[in-house]
């Protein structure tokens, strides 16, 4: 369990999260999603105490992460790939993170048998692939069997094997009830692994939500139509509830209108459709939609949307 | 929120996640760092070459010596053993530079590489990680620095032994100075941890501790022909205590060593607050 309160970090005159609340439950996979700079890896930095939160506390199972008498066997946490020396071994690197806590070494082989680093376990980090340094890490992070994993991208850099192996572990880890906190900049993979989804953008939280809701709320299902008259289709669609985006030259995506709605007029006016098909809201659409809101505000409206927050 | 409390849906085959006895202890940082430094090409390679420098060194000054003399010149005992301690001592000064990169790289290596993270989430109260990485690094530094100095003794004890000089390793005009040199060796190894961990950088730290102990005596020796009064501070470098501590001119051994002490606290003592303080 995580619990973040008005959490916030500056650096310099930016302002890399902002006031931000969320609780990450046990028992199942929470995904961070945000665009880059949003404070993800910030965030994640201040729960396990290597950046201090300028306003703001988090803490994890109960406590401040660093009031825990074991905090490797609290957090797992796997921040990137390259908090390794790239002079050691891999073995050498898990052995000297075990000895801190006191965890025998037949743990280290363990979660280098887990993480199917057997083969190049003696040999030194530095010539690691970026797959197997995510592994490592992985490795790292569950040496101590905590109770709560904190994964930056944890698939960043994997093949497609690892990718799904790294799916199937966490959502085994929150099976067993653990709470595990990921992020990832891969949409796609985030809906197919998280139960529940923490969105940030420019530092703040802009959806905390299980990931139906999120794709409910945030994207509307739009209808993708395909013609040479695309300027002449805009013109007869245009009306107030209907937005329209000129996806490629003679491609349209209009939502506010129904498939059918569409094709009826269209064939009124004679316009011939080459294409016509319902496009279902994804995550990834969601999301796209969500950020883009909030960059949008940022640069336009600032002032009105920061007294709308300040009053939340 | 403790772990106990949420953790009782799980299969009952599992064990409760946080398992009691095993946590940190300060016992358990001592062989991380023991791991850290001993899984290190670099470790090896530093210490086998403040060996073998201070042995290369004893053989050969110990040869000049000896082919500069003729037999029974020789003076008294102690200045036997003076003689004894300056060949045995006389490769240390190489080895110091080594030890000071050693200290050095053992802490900035560790923010080049990012292991600093992994180190400070698995001590998020910082200090003990440093502490343990100090003492592990004298302790070594020292059984390395006095293994050099008593090898090199005794390699130069045949050489000059043909000339019919010899001295005693166990009597005291000889085995303090070794010591002294020993202890010194492992304190710059230490001072310079304070240093690394300071400018976390393994360029901007070699060049500080290397200034400190090269270029710090040189500068002040030149300033002090121009400005009478900077003479006096000469004794209060760091190295020129380090010699005082062992061979006193200006000031009581003891006095020296305090100094030492002053410059290692003072390195260690900032590295500790800006530890402590700054994001990882």
């Amino acid at each position: 369990m995580i619990q973040a309160e008005s959490l916030t970090k500056h650096y310099g005159s930016k302002t890399a999260v902002d006031a931000v609340d969320f609780t990450v439950q046990p028992g199942k996979v929470t995904g961070f999603l945000g665009p880059n700079g949003a404070g993800k890896s910030t965030t994640m930095r201040m729960i396990v105490g290597l950046d201090r939160p300028n306003v703001g506390s988090v803490i994890v199972n109960g406590k401040p992460y660093h009031e825990h008498k074991a905090p490797l066997r609290e957090v797992g946490v796997l921040l990137d790939a390259k908090a390794v020396h790239t002079g050691r071994s891999a073995y050498n690197h898990l052995r000297a993170m075990a000895a801190t806590h006191n965890i025998p070494t037949s743990r280290v082989h363990e979660v280098i048998n887990l993480t199917g680093l057997e083969s190049v376990a003696r040999k030194r980090v530095g010539g690691f692939s970026l797959g197997m340094g995510q592994r490592l890490g992985i490795a790292a992070a569950l040496l101590g069997d905590p109770a709560t994993l904190i994964l930056d991208e944890p698939v960043n850099g994997l093949d497609p094997e690892g990718v799904q192996w790294v799916r199937k572990l966490t959502k085994q880890l929150a099976a067993e009830g653990r709470t595990v906190l990921l992020s990832s900049h891969l949409m796609s993979e985030m809906a197919l692994t998280a139960d529940h989804i923490i969105v940030l953008g420019r530092g703040r939280v802009i959806a905390d939500a299980s990931v139906a809701d999120i794709i409910a709320s945030a994207a509307q299902d739009a209808v993708r139509v395909r013609t040479p008259h695309a300027a002449a289709l805009a013109t007869l669609l245009a009306q107030a509830d209907v937005t329209i985006t000129n996806v490629e030259q003679d491609v349209l995506e209009i939502s506010g209108l129904t498939v059918s709605e569409i094709g009826e007029r269209a064939a009124a006016a004679q316009i011939s459709l080459h294409e016509l098909s319902a496009v279902s809201a994804s995550l990834e659409d969601a999301y796209m939609k969500l950020t883009q809101n909030e960059v949008e505000y940022r640069t336009g409206d600032a002032s009105a949307h920061t007294e709308a927050e300040a009053a939340r | 929120m403790s772990t106990e409390t949420t953790t009782t849906q799980p299969s009952a085959s599992r064990a409760p996640f946080v398992s009691a006895g095993s946590g940190l202890s300060f016992i358990g940082l001592l062989r991380s760092e023991s791991i850290k430094l001993w899984s290190l090409r670099s470790t090896y390679w530093s210490f086998a070459l403040v060996v073998v420098a201070s042995l290369g060194i004893a053989v050969l000054m110990a040869f000049a010596m000896s082919s500069g003399m003729t037999g029974g010149v020789a003076g008294a005992g102690v200045e036997n053993a003076q003689m004894f301690v300056l060949v045995s001592t006389a490769g240390l000064s190489l080895g110091q530079l080594i030890v000071a990169v050693l200290g050095v790289l053992s802490i900035s290596g560790e923010y080049s590489s990012g292991m600093i993270k992994s180190t400070l989430t698995a001590v998020p109260n910082r200090l003990p990680a440093l502490w343990a990485k100090v003492i592990v690094l004298f302790g070594f530094t020292f059984v390395v620095g006095l293994f050099s100095v008593i090898g090199a003794f005794l390699v130069a004890i045949p050489i000059l032994g043909a000339k019919d000089l010899t001295a005693n390793l166990f009597d005291v005009d000889v085995m303090l100075p070794l010591l002294g040199n020993a202890l010194f060796l492992a304190l710059i190894a230490v001072f310079a941890i304070g240093i690394g961990t300071i400018v976390r950088s393994s360029a901007g730290g070699i060049a500080t501790v290397l200034g400190v102990i090269l270029l710090l005596p040189t500068v002040v020796g030149l300033f002090s022909l121009l400005v009478e009064w900077v003479a006096d501070i000469v004794p209060f470098l760091f190295t020129v205590a380090g010699s005082e501590m062992i061979t006193p001119t200006t000031m009581e051994s003891w006095q020296a060593f305090l100094v030492v002490l002053v410059w290692v606290a003072v390195s260690l003592g900032a590295a500790a607050l800006l530890l402590k303080r700054r994001d990882a």
